[in-house]
């Protein structure tokens, strides 16, 4: 019993339970930051009370892309693992001007296909011009009024990374 | 191993002395983040809360702010609310006390900034407000400005801040004018 428990050599299997401890610190604080989804403004893609992983690195290669859902760091740039964030769908990039009409889309005045989108609105926004750091980022739940929907424009520096699943 | 001995002795007295100092004599900024945690506290009531209870804690939340604090609330969905003085604040969490079931306040990744000359700082936090009977928790930005006034640190003003911001828009007769 004592050999499959602790192994053979119990001084390799102390090294190894350090190693993995040590690396399930420095993943789970530093890399892929475990969260917990509340609220419905991302349903249907993700459910109140679901877990998920935000990637740190995911941008490190190349900027947000469109359709990415990402963490949206409320708090000072300084809080390196912040308490909450926001849970919201890149829909406008740079330089782009953003938009809705009766509740479809309009970047740079042409209409997105949105095929994760699930619920018609009927939402209208005037065209927003995003700077060169700017993403334009919604929920997926578009069922409620606008003016109940967190939306708008984040800068690159809030957005802490993508989601992992 | 006599002089090792009071070496380590040595240094268990100045940490000691060290984790007293900073007991008997915390810096501006640990004061702040307990003063603020402590307003948090007032702000949140239970459904059960007294009628004695409920004036002795808004009488000591508006104790928390100068006599001529200002309070900017500026969300989405509420609009823009300002209040200005003790009696303005005791009003308004007299009234949300009476409209809402109960109320539960965090303050979250407070960031505090002491100004050099030690009699101003700033806080950056987001709240995360939970109402009895709403499915979901308020989250809001907030940056409080405090000042020490008669040996106390006291909040002078609180202002919202939008995270996501869009400019200038209109939309089903409610105008929305938000910072960027």
């Amino acid at each position: 019993m004592r050999v499959v428990v602790i192994g053979r050599n119990w001084k390799l299997t102390l090294a190894r339970l350090i190693v993995l401890v040590v690396a399930c610190f420095v993943v789970f604080r530093f890399i892929l930051l475990p969260i917990r989804v509340e609220g419905v403004s991302m349903l249907p893609t993700y459910q109140d009370g679901s877990v998920n992983f935000v990637n740190r690195l995911a941008y490190l290669r190349h900027g947000p892309q469109r359709g990415d859902v990402v963490g949206i760091r409320l708090a000072d740039p300084d809080i390196t693992r912040p308490s909450l964030m926001y849970l919201k769908r890149i829909i406008g990039l740079p330089g782009e001007t953003a938009g809705f009409v009766n509740g479809t889309v309009l970047i740079n005045g042409k209409a997105l296909a949105e095929p994760y989108e699930k619920y018609i609105c009927d939402w209208n926004l005037p065209p927003v011009k995003l700077g060169p750091n700017e993403y334009f980022v919604v929920g997926d739940n578009r069922s409620m009024p606008l003016q109940y929907h967190e939306l708008g424009v984040a800068r690159r520096s809030q957005i802490i990374g993508k989601l992992l699943l | 191993m006599k002089i090792t001995f009071r070496i380590v002795w040595l240094v268990a007295l100045a940490a000691l002395g060290f984790w007293l100092w900073t007991v008997l004599f915390p810096s501006p900024e640990k004061i702040i983040r307990r003063r603020l945690d402590e307003v948090a506290k007032h702000v949140s009531f239970a459904p059960d809360e007294g009628t004695l209870a409920r004036l002795a804690n808004v009488q000591s939340l508006a104790d928390y702010f100068s006599t001529n604090a200002e309070v900017n609330i500026d969300t989405r969905e509420e609009g823009q609310h300002d209040f200005v003085g003790r009696d303005q604040i005791t009003q308004t969490a007299l009234a949300a006390r009476s409209v809402l079931g109960s109320l539960n306040v965090k303050f979250l990744d407070i960031s505090v900034t002491v100004a050099s000359d030690k009699q101003s700082a700033t806080a950056d936090l987001t709240v995360d407000a939970t109402i009895s009977g709403q499915p979901d928790a308020i989250v809001q930005e907030v940056k409080i400005t405090l000042q020490e006034i008669g040996g106390q640190w006291l909040i002078t003003r609180v202002e919202t801040i939008r995270t996501l911001s869009i400019l200038n828009f209109e939309l089903a007769g409610a105008h929305f004018i938000v910072s960027a």
